[in-house]
């Protein structure tokens, strides 16, 4: 499992970088390995508020469906819709496939660094 | 996780690096490292394996085994022969499913129960409370055998290797199954799956040899597949999954039995069976079924809802629990149904259309699922579905795949189009001009550039053809014997001498030629044939009592399609509305000639024996379509008046009539009643059909005679296409004129053609010893699945014949053989050095692909006049005055 050190964590297992002003969200490596082939994703809309701690979007897999939780409170500024085509690339690349990013950021939760977070993914997995 | 129980192939799992769910308390694999997708499409199109060794087995023996079962499976155990295997539900008392399951039948004695893993406790109180009433023994054998399902294009393949090339099962078609030994280990087979591939297999080991299979059948190239791709499979196949399709309904309640399409063939009503537990509400449901099947929804309330496939046109995926909307004005905007069981499934894409649709590496993937719906809701409806919160576009449909192109399954893709060329003009005259100058050269194309070896046609004499054109193709001719007058032929219209003049001779020449009593020559194809007389056997049959509906044909003995026989012949074909349903096995009553076991291609006749003795069919029908060999028809008349069964014996020669003779066989001597044929493939006549028979008007059979006739006339035909009739009675003179000759050439022809195929590397089915055939027709093995392309192969060379599925195969689309014919090429002079060049051509082509184009068409421009007709200059010069005077 792969935890770069140039992001953070959430604990529903997102992660956010700072990039250019915006607020850059993705999901991790373990969350993607959690669910399996990724096959749909449903995408907010450039200009929705997004709420820290609520469900920006989902994710489906083969076997189930899962909310992405959005560890921040924003406007969304631009959103990867290269990924409504090609959802499985959050499975290849769950780095590379950002999902939104976010402007005007007024809140923040609590993340974690990527040693924190992958401490805290080998307690998920046990 | 220790209370979990485990497999015995648990440790193969984990060696695999699966991930590991709790499924109805055992411990399996959800899915493998490369994922529910690749594994899903690999089994699709290769092979997958999965564990299915969690499933509940049960050993049902005893003196009442088959009482007992009767009493608590949905399904009539007495239509299960020994080797076969049949799904079923068990039904509780109020028409609900406790659980669904497939009853074996492996071997005398005993019944083999398989259920699902979650049910098993529930399912073993439930029949060991039942067998209290019952002199049963039900034993729980689900650790004593290993159970590995085998799926999907190459699985046939991977266990013939493992069974060192032996048949997996005796009979090549689902359900079958069989008991043997792969690699020193006994192993039992059953060609059942749960994917919906049409070629799969499920395999029970003993325990111990469970992991040699599975690392064995990794070797030889399967990959193991896991519950979620299980899952994916079975949804993709629409086949029920207990808890989801059946047992509670998230509506309330449970789902009724007949809510599931597959409780058609699972339930059985038949008197054989008897009362049995939740009969009545039962056949409460399947009453209100047929009545909702003809969209009568009198009865709805005994069957209110109704499961069906559903494609997801909107955005998202399908999940169970979905509420169902439909914009209807009855539906009134309530909820109408509920997802049942949907995901987002992955498919290959195709390129091309019909059977030269290829598989690409490209994948798509749709969202489907199944869903329990009201029961007005029909295929193609539109309906709405309530992904959280929001109304997405759907579609019932009636299927998600097919399976009926063996090896793969076809994924079903609704708004696909069929696309036919468009007309390139509007214009009539240009219609017309384009018309002729296509037909001009289709005619020279097949008459002087191809080499024609489809065995079912033949080519006509140019006087054949020319009386075919002449004026009794235009006109009508209807007559029918009257007894008022002594059983002179009657005719209704003016204008008819010459041509009954022509039918009686005809009827004359083909007497002779078939060594038959009494010939009808109306019918105007072979399948016509066959289908007049077996509308007067039943006629015949029911003769004595006419005040009630009369009674189809018993027991029937034929050779089975895919071992050659023609459809004409089946039950799918002619014979579908004249064969009655044994009310005991609920099964239409064939019965097929079995084959020798080195050779599918003959009868094996003491087994045939056995069979006779023991259902004494009231009708015996040999001839084939695919067919190297003669039919053993004097051994079986011997049998049969030995054993004093009385029986009636045909014979469908369409293919092998024109070698009616010494150098193939004479049925009427040898002791067949009645012979049908097409007089067109190695006969040379117009496209029509014959029926003959050897009875007189003292034997008791001479009522079915009359019988024939008048189901011919006006039971089948009213205009006998007079036309080709009096073509007919030219061919039929060139028969008797030329047909030693032709006959002898035929067979030797064939033989010739046989051994070169085979000198010149090609697999020729069928007995070397008796230099493969004995007809005008070759077989030649190009691979499994391959016969449709090579055979298209060889007609872009312009060698014309058809693909053809082999005993072994499972259909048109598996075809692994061309099946070949020498007769009209022999028409045309070809003897054997050009049979013997032709062989080259074609294995130039078929093994090494090499283009023959060229030299197929030069071998044929040798031989474009016609033999074994008149041919002479005084002929030519009458057919020519014929032409000018006619303007033919």
């Amino acid at each position: 499992m792969n935890y770069p050190t140039d992001l953070k964590y959430s604990k529903t297992h997102e992660w956010v970088k700072e990039e250019d002003g915006l607020t850059v969200v993705g999901i991790s490596d373990f969350a993607q390995d959690s669910l399996g082939d990724i096959v749909f994703i449903g995408l907010p809309s450039v200009g929705d508020t997004v709420t820290m701690g609520e469900a920006l979007g989902d994710v489906e897999s083969v076997k189930a469906v899962s909310d992405i939780i959005c560890p921040v409170t924003g406007v969304v500024e631009e959103v990867n819709e290269d990924l409504a085509d090609a959802p499985e690339s959050l499975n290849s690349d769950p780095y590379g496939s950002w999902i939104i990013k976010v402007k005007e950021v007024s809140a923040t939760e609590e993340l974690l660094d990527a040693a924190a977070y992958e401490a805290f993914c080998a307690t998920e997995e046990a | 996780m220790s209370e979990l129980k485990r497999t015995i192939l648990y440790q193969a799992h984990l060696d695999a690096g699966a991930t590991m769910v709790d499924f109805g308390g055992w411990d399996m694999p959800i899915q493998y490292p490369e994922g529910i997708i690749a594994e899903h499409l690999y089994c699709r199109r290769h092979c997958g394996i999965f564990d299915v060794s969690h499933m509940g087995r049960i050993d049902v023996e005893g003196p009442d085994q088959v009482a007992f079962l009767q009493h608590v499976l949905s399904s009539n155990v007495l239509a299960l022969d020994l080797n076969q295997a049949q799904y079923c539900i068990i039904p509780d008392k109020n028409g609900y499913a406790i659980d669904d399951a497939y009853l074996y039948r492996f071997e005398e004695g005993k019944y083999f129960l398989v259920i699902n893993a979650g049910n098993i406790d529930k399912d073993w109180a439930h029949l060991m409370n039942e067998a209290k009433n019952f002199d049963v023994k039900l034993t729980n054998v689900s650790d004593k055998y290993a159970a590995i399902a085998v799926q999907g294009p190459e699985s046939k393949k991977i266990l013939m290797t493992l069974s060192g090339g032996r048949q997996l099962t005796p009979e090549n078609v689902k359900n079958a199954l069989n008991s043997l030994t792969m690699e020193g280990k006994p192993v039992r087979i059953a060609k059942t799956g749960y994917t919906g591939e049409p070629i799969g297999y499920e395999l029970y080991c003993n325990s111990e040899d469970a992991r040699y299979f599975w690392d064995r059948l990794i070797e030889l190239g399967a990959k193991p597949t896991a519950l979620g791709a299980r899952d994916t499979t079975r949804m993709e196949a629409a086949l029920p999954l207990y808890g989801h399709e059946m047992g509670e309904c998230e509506m309330g309640g449970e789902i009724q039995i007949y809510a599931v399409p597959l409780a058609k063939f699972a339930v059985s009503f038949d008197e054989a069976k008897g009362d049995f537990i939740g009969r009545e509400p039962l056949k409460k449901q399947f009453e209100a079924l047929k009545k909702i099947m003809n969209r009568d929804y009198s009865s709805i309330e005994d069957l209110p809802y109704r499961i069906q496939p559903i494609y997801l046109e909107g955005k998202g995926v399908l999940r169970k629990g979905f509420p169902i909307y439909c914009k209807d004005a009855w539906a009134e905007g309530k909820q109408i149904g509920y997802v049942t069981s949907g995901t987002m499934i992955p498919y290959y894409k195709t390129e091309g259309q019909g059977l030269e649709s290829v598989f690409t590496d490209e994948t798509g993937k749709r969202s489907i699922g199944l869903a329990y719906m009201d029961s007005r809701i029909c295929q193609d409806f539109d309906i709405e579905i309530d992904i959280r919160g929001r109304r997405q576009p759907a579609k019932v449909v009636g299927y998600h795949i097919r399976q009926d192109a063996a090896p793969y399954v076809r994924p079903i893709l609704p708004d696909v189009k069929i696309e036919t060329a468009a007309p390139s003009t509007d214009s009539y005259p240009e219609k017309m001009k384009n018309l002729v100058a296509a037909a001009k050269q289709n005619h020279l194309w097949r008459q002087t550039e191809c080499i024609n070896l489809i065995p079912s046609e033949n080519t006509q004499s140019r006087a054949v053809r020319m009386l075919s054109a002449s004026d009794p193709c235009n006109r009508y001719a209807e007559h029918k014997k009257q007894k008022a007058f002594y059983d002179a032929e009657i005719f209704y219209y003016q204008g008819t001498g010459f041509i009954a003049s022509v039918e009686a001779m005809l009827v004359e020449e083909m007497k002779k030629f078939l060594g038959a009593s009494q010939v009808e020559t109306r019918v105007t194809s072979g399948q016509m044939s066959n289908t007049a007389v077996f509308s007067a056997m039943m006629d015949f049959k029911n003769r004595v009592d006419r005040k009630r509906t009369p009674q189809r044909l018993g027991w029937v003995m034929n050779n089975h399609i895919v071992r050659g026989g023609h459809l004409s012949a089946q039950p799918m074909g002619a014979f579908h509305d004249y064969v009655a349903i044994d009310p005991v096995t609920e099964k239409q009553m064939v019965v097929n000639f079995p084959v020798c076991e080195d050779n599918p291609y003959k009868i094996d006749v003491e087994k045939t024996k056995v069979l006779l003795a023991q259902y004494k069919p009231e009708f015996i029908i040999f001839g084939k379509s695919m067919v190297l060999y003669k039919e053993p028809v004097a051994e079986i008349r011997k049998f049969v008046d030995e054993q004093g069964i009385k029986t009636t014996i045909m014979y469908d020669m369409a293919h092998v009539l024109g070698l009616i003779g010494d150098h193939f066989q004479k049925p009427f001597e040898e002791g067949a009643e009645i012979v049908t044929g097409s007089t067109h493939k190695t006969f040379f006549g117009a496209q029509r059909g014959v029926i003959g028979v050897n009875w007189k008007p003292e034997d008791l059979k001479w009522g079915l005679w009359e019988t024939i006739e008048t189901r011919t006339f006006p039971g089948s035909v009213s205009n006998h296409h007079l036309g080709t009739l009096l073509g007919q009675l030219m061919a039929a003179y060139e028969m008797n004129a030329f047909k030693d000759e032709y006959q002898k050439a035929v067979v030797e022809n064939a033989k010739h053609f046989a051994k070169c195929l085979a000198a010149e590397g090609l697999d020729v089915a069928g007995d070397p010893a008796m230099d493969y055939t004995e007809t005008h027709q070759v077989i030649v093995k190009v691979g499994y699945a391959h016969g449709p392309e090579v055979a298209d192969r060889l007609e872009a060379n312009n060698i014309v014949c058809n693909y053809q599925a082999t005993p072994e195969e499972e259909g048109f689309s598996a075809s692994g053989a061309l099946r070949m014919g020498v007769n009209e090429m022999t028409r045309f002079g070809f003897g054997k050095e050009d049979f013997a060049k032709l062989a080259h051509l074609i294995a130039d082509c078929v093994l090494h692909h090499a283009n023959v184009k060229e030299e197929v068409k030069k071998l044929r421009a040798e031989h474009l006049e016609m033999k074994y007709c008149f041919s002479d200059k005084d002929t030519e010069e009458l057919l020519n005055a014929f032409a000018s005077a006619t303007g033919i």
